[in-house]
């Protein structure tokens, strides 16, 4: 909300300057988020009085202006300004003035004519643009050689509240300077006197209210026989202006007025147009209604409208009709000032699209106790103004269904428990009472009732908040938290998270944080059968599936830096990935997983002989080092697999315990160019836990007997994968077979081209004694038998 | 015999003198001082001196042998030397080529400073707790006292899978699983990604925040004020940093407060918002099953980002998630 600084200050004036009265604005919650002076820095600018206008004789823009500055004699200004003419009155910037911009007016010759100060528009006094080609035009009745600052009130600001919505009551200069007196201790003054305004007549417009649990409170009034033609004063145009709201003719301008100055909305009805009696009632289905702004809107049941007989003429507390709304050619007016529930307006303006100060302050509430007053505001204000007869207030109130006021008890002991000081009686009661309380001595500390304004007032909390806000959070003191100290678990079989990213980060991976909603259309080309979460309201067409994978993101991360000249991209990312499950609360099974991609060379910097470009086995070398870091090689398998995000010929599963926790392998040929990578790119995912969970070493006692290392060449089937071959091996039941270890595979001269030759070290010790011989020979042989009967392999 | 020896000196002097390489003067020593050189065939000739000449000219043989021994010995070591440093010269290097597989990433700067804020939080004995992103209307609204009509949905924009589940707007719905679960007093911090509908220049739709909770007997807003304010200080490491405690308004928080920085290191020592807290609103203690008579909790909310672009002096908040290797390749 804007507000002008001078308009809060006819209610309440600290000696404050306008940074102060600002951050004391912010310290009581109500945040400043700017403050703009109304009009730029400048001085010794006066309104003149164009006596006369003769052409320059050299120049065919300018003209020769004798111009009353209310000095003993006119001066003399050449003005290039269109619009300038005989007797009007505009901004005139006398010798010795100081503009915005630090430009400061000095006698000089225009063309060979002396000129002797300047006629001013309105940007050059710093004021927001009019659009005016030339000269701001002042009004006729300005009087000579007043300053304009003073004149047109400029030494103002306009400051803008950001309101929380619990602070409904301060969206109003009274809401705002009510705060102000709380802080400051500075008295409240009301401007102007509270009148009844209500005449004799009966309110000839009839109002029935079916809806009295929405709309407890409809205040109506009629006005007639009041002078059509007068317009709104000047100084309730600039404050309308100073906070954003154009004039829209002398009725519109009191309602606006009346809801800026106490923060109630109301509605104005031409009433001849308004056809039987008025009825506040739910929209039937479909009904429709062109709105002041001239756009039609069809209701749903749940919309509360004001109506007549021809249909609906209003949307309750957001916005009227434009068939009964008030204009120039109005002569009966119907004044309406209703209290809306808050329930009943919430969430219609978003419905609907039509946001207006109205329905702002109802979504949040407002003073249930307010209409009467505001209502004779108006009234006061118009017949100031327009004169008029005035109705009696025809008033349909529903006493049950108005909140009504609640007293909460306050304890002194929770004042200082919650807040952590302790607060004099003396003070307690201070900042209730200027907050407008009715405050009652308990024996444990008080019984409060807050005002009408302040319903979001409901429990002690409430009250502590309060004492808070007033006394200064700031004030409050600086407690270290108390609590015995402890010492926190610290599982050694959990592995942290920070130490696998701190592994790849030492093996070249780069950390990247991607959006977990991708491209649906990418998502589905890597994962087809996996089924997705989408969003309902996605931000945009490509952030609209929820991830069931981490490389949608790794992939658009190494397209986005190899277009960006970065050939080599080695990314990780961790996060939850998404998969639709409907047996789940939420809907879906929410998995950590740690994924990464590679691509590009093997090293980062290749001075020093071959650079090759990376492969499958470099992105297993990282993905063993993981899983080596949770000491748990032995219960993780790789597995050829077929993904359809993945090579056929170049992907594994990663197995724990017989259970698939991740994939890797290189990105399928065929969608390199779909996904918008180049090159061959290598992609792996794990679930966290698998790499999570892990062993607390046991050690083993070192044997202190010598191994005997034997190297074996199996011939075997070229497709045969080592690993089964090593597991033949393994199979073979012995305590003295300590390690298999792969040291060469070999296809060529020699080899039959349907197989190949794999070379194994066996390491073999007794843990308490030297082998023989035949120990050792006995389960070679062993492993041999074993060997051939499993995957057919021979010696060779 | 003197004579002869002298000449056999003179001769191997000479003959040492040229020799360029170890192999010659091996054959210099064979010559000289082998089984059959000069100076060991006069040993042999001793036999035929008498008596009394023996042990002179024996003496003046190995004198002249150990002569000749040390013009050999002092040539190996020329020789040597030279080799050496042949062998030195030859083998030296550009030391200012690179290092091989020097290949260090970096982590993400929003991880780094999680790490950063967990790291202070855990050493005051805070847990880190985790829960899932697609949350249910109760644990991300309606148990944190945002009932649906409540003004404050309004003000999360908010990602809707359904009407009942939504892409978590803060991590609160895991403080909410916490409380659910353990016995009071607790203290926690709540890290993770959280989602709003929101995307221009200072928005991302998603992004980082830490919540952290203290319930305790007796904890008071003195405490909050407090921790937050240390933790700041420690964050940013400045000892002089300035705070503003801001009324403001969280439904899940009751009496709530915004809190403002300001210091030297940035910003030109204008305030600027940093976090949210206030103490746990009655309702939401009385929603996880603890009485708001016995225990009271403290909250606090921050936007990792935030204190990441502060802390590392980034402008754009959008650069987090663009993930460009020039930009991350910073945070090593």
């Amino acid at each position: 909300m804007k507000i002008s600084e001078n308009w809060l200050r006819e209610w309440t004036n600290p000696n404050w300057d306008t940074n102060t009265l600002s951050e004391e604005l912010s310290l009581a919650g109500l945040e400043v988020d700017g403050i703009e002076p109304v009009a730029g820095t400048f001085t010794n600018v006066v309104v003149g009085h164009v006596l006369s206008v003769e052409k320059h004789p050299d120049a065919d823009k300018l003209n020769i202006t004798q111009v009353d500055v209310g000095d003993a004699s006119p001066v003399q200004i050449v003005c290039g300004a269109k619009n300038v003419v005989v007797g009007m009155k505009a901004c005139c910037a006398k010798v010795g003035a100081k503009l915005p911009g630090d430009f400061k007016i000095k006698k000089a010759k225009l063309r060979g004519v002396p000129s002797h100060g300047m006629l001013c528009g309105v940007t050059e006094i710093g004021l927001p643009d009019d659009d005016v080609d030339g000269l701001f035009v002042l009004p006729s009745d300005a009087p000579i050689g007043m300053d304009v600052r003073e004149y047109l009130d400029l030494d103002d600001c306009i400051i803008e509240v950001d309101l929380t919505p619990n602070r409904a009551d301060c969206f109003s200069v009274i809401g705002l300077a009510r705060d102000i007196h709380a802080v400051s201790g500075v008295a409240l003054t009301q401007p102007f006197e509270d009148k009844d305004m209500a005449g004799t007549l009966k309110c000839s417009q009839p109002v029935i209210v079916k809806e009295a649990q929405a709309c407890p409170k409809y205040l109506g009034c009629v006005v007639t026989d009041f002078d059509p033609k007068a317009t709104t004063p000047a100084w309730m145009v600039q404050k309308l202006q100073r906070s954003g709201l154009r004039s829209l003719g002398l009725v519109v301008d009191i309602t606006n007025y009346v809801l800026l100055e106490l923060g109630q909305p109301m509605h104005a009805f031409d009433l001849d147009s308004l056809k039987g009696a008025v009825q506040v009632r739910k929209a039937y289905l479909g009904e429709k209604l062109v709105t002041l702004d001239e756009k039609e809107v069809v209701l749903s049941e749940d919309t509360l409208v004001i109506a007549d007989d021809s249909g609906v003429i209003a949307l309750a507390g957001i916005m009227g009709g434009l068939s009964t709304s008030v204009t120039s050619e109005t002569t009966q007016i119907f004044f309406e000032c209703a209290h809306f529930s808050r329930l009943a307006i919430t969430g219609k303006a978003r419905k609907y699209g039509l946001h207006t100060d109205s329905s702002m302050r109802f979504e949040r509430g407002v003073d249930p106790m307010l209409p009467e007053r505001a209502l004779n505001r108006a009234l006061s204000l118009f017949s100031e103004i327009a004169g008029g007869t005035i109705s009696q207030i025809q008033a349909t109130v529903s006493e049950e269904h108005l909140p009504k006021p609640i007293t909460i008890e306050l304890r002194s002991e929770t004042i200082t428990k919650r807040l952590g000081v302790e607060v004099s009686k003396a003070q307690v009661e201070q900042i209730f009472e200027r907050l407008g309380f009715d405050i009652k001595e308990t024996e444990s500390g008080w019984a409060l009732t807050a005002p009408s304004y302040r319903f979001d007032m409901s429990i002690e909390m409430d009250l502590i908040e309060e004492v808070g806000r007033i006394f200064g959070y700031n004030n409050l003191p600086e407690t270290p938290v108390h609590a015995p100290m402890t010492l926190n678990a610290l599982p050694e079989a959990e592995q942290s998270l920070f130490t696998l990213k701190m592994a790849l980060v030492q093996r070249g991976y780069n950390e990247v944080i991607t959006y977990s909603f991708v491209e649906e259309s990418k998502q589905k080309l890597l994962e087809p059968k996996q089924p997705y979460v989408l969003l309902k309201n996605p931000i945009s067409d490509d952030m609209k599936a929820m991830r069931t994978n981490l490389f949608s993101g790794l992939l658009q991360s190494v397209a986005y830096n190899q277009n960006r000249q970065q050939p080599r991209v080695r990314l990780f990312e961790s996060g939850l990935v998404f998969y639709k499950n409907d047996s789940d609360p939420t809907g879906a099974t929410q998995i950590p997983m740690l994924g990464g991609v590679i691509t590009g060379n093997k090293s980062a910097s290749g001075w020093d002989g071959v650079e090759r470009v990376v492969d499958f086995f470099d992105l297993k070398g990282d993905v063993e080092t993981l899983i080596r870091m949770s000491h748990q090689v032995e219960n993780i398998r790789f597995e050829a697999c077929k993904h359809p995000a993945l090579h056929p010929g170049q992907s594994a599963s990663i197995m724990k315990n017989g259970e698939e926790v991740g994939i890797m392998g290189q990105l399928h040929p065929s969608l390199v160019k779909p996904i918008g990578v180049s090159g061959k790119v290598y992609l792996f995912q794990i679930h966290q836990d698998a790499l999570m969970t892990m062993q607390v070493p046991a050690a083993k006692v070192i044997s202190k007997f010598p191994e005997v290392q034997r190297d074996l060449a199996f011939l075997v089937d070229k497709d045969l994968a080592v690993q089964a071959l090593i597991d033949s091996i393994v199979a073979v039941e012995s305590d003295i077979l300590k390690s298999v270890e792969l040291f060469d595979i070999y296809r060529g001269d020699g080899v039959d081209a349907s197989q190949k030759s794999i070379a194994l070290t066996l390491k073999i010790q007794h843990q308490d004694r030297t082998l023989q011989d035949d120990e050792v020979d006995a389960l070679i042989s062993d492993v041999l038998a074993s060997a051939k009967q499993a995957v057919n392999a021979e010696l060779r | 015999m003197q004579e002869q020896l002298q000449t056999i000196i003179s001769q191997a002097k000479m003959a040492v003198k040229s020799v360029t390489d170890l192999a010659k003067l091996d054959e210099i020593r064979v010559q000289y001082l082998g089984k059959k050189g000069e100076l060991t065939s006069m040993m042999k000739m001793l036999g035929k001196l008498s008596h009394e000449e023996r042990p002179k000219a024996g003496q003046i043989i190995n004198e002249a042998k150990q002569m000749v021994q040390g013009i050999l010995n002092a040539k190996k070591r020329e020789l040597d030397d030279a080799k050496l440093a042949k062998q030195l010269a030859e083998e030296s290097i550009d030391i200012t080529l690179p290092g091989r597989d020097v290949d260090l990433g970096g982590l993400h700067p929003v991880t780094r400073t999680l790490q950063r804020i967990e790291t202070l939080f855990s050493k005051a004995g805070f847990d880190v707790e985790t829960g899932p992103e697609i949350e249910d209307d109760w644990h991300n609204f309606e148990a944190l006292n945002i009932p649906e009509t409540h003004p404050a949905r309004a003000m999360h924009d908010t990602f809707y899978i359904n009407e009942h589940t939504v892409l978590r707007t803060h991590t609160s719905g895991v403080q909410i699983r916490t409380m659910e679960n353990k016995k009071p007093p607790l203290r926690i911090i709540a890290p993770g990604r959280v989602y709003r509908c929101d995307s221009d220049q200072t928005h991302t739709p998603m992004f980082h925040q830490v919540e952290g909770l203290i319930i305790e007997k007796d904890a008071s807003f003195a405490q909050l004020r407090a921790l937050l304010i240390e933790f700041l200080r420690q964050f940013f490491e400045d000892d002089n940093l300035k705070t503003r405690f801001r009324p403001s308004y969280f439904p899940f928080t009751e009496p709530s407060a915004e809190v403002d920085i300001a210091t030297d290191l940035f910003g030109d020592g204008r305030w600027i918002e940093v976090l949210g807290c206030g103490m746990v609103h009655p309702k939401v203690l009385t929603n996880v099953g603890i009485d708001p008579d016995e225990y009271t909790g403290l909250a606090f909310g921050l936007g990792v980002e935030r204190l990441a672009m502060l802390r590392y002096n980034v402008n754009d908040l959008r650069q987090f998630f663009e993930n460009d290797l020039r930009f991350l390749q910073q945070f090593k």
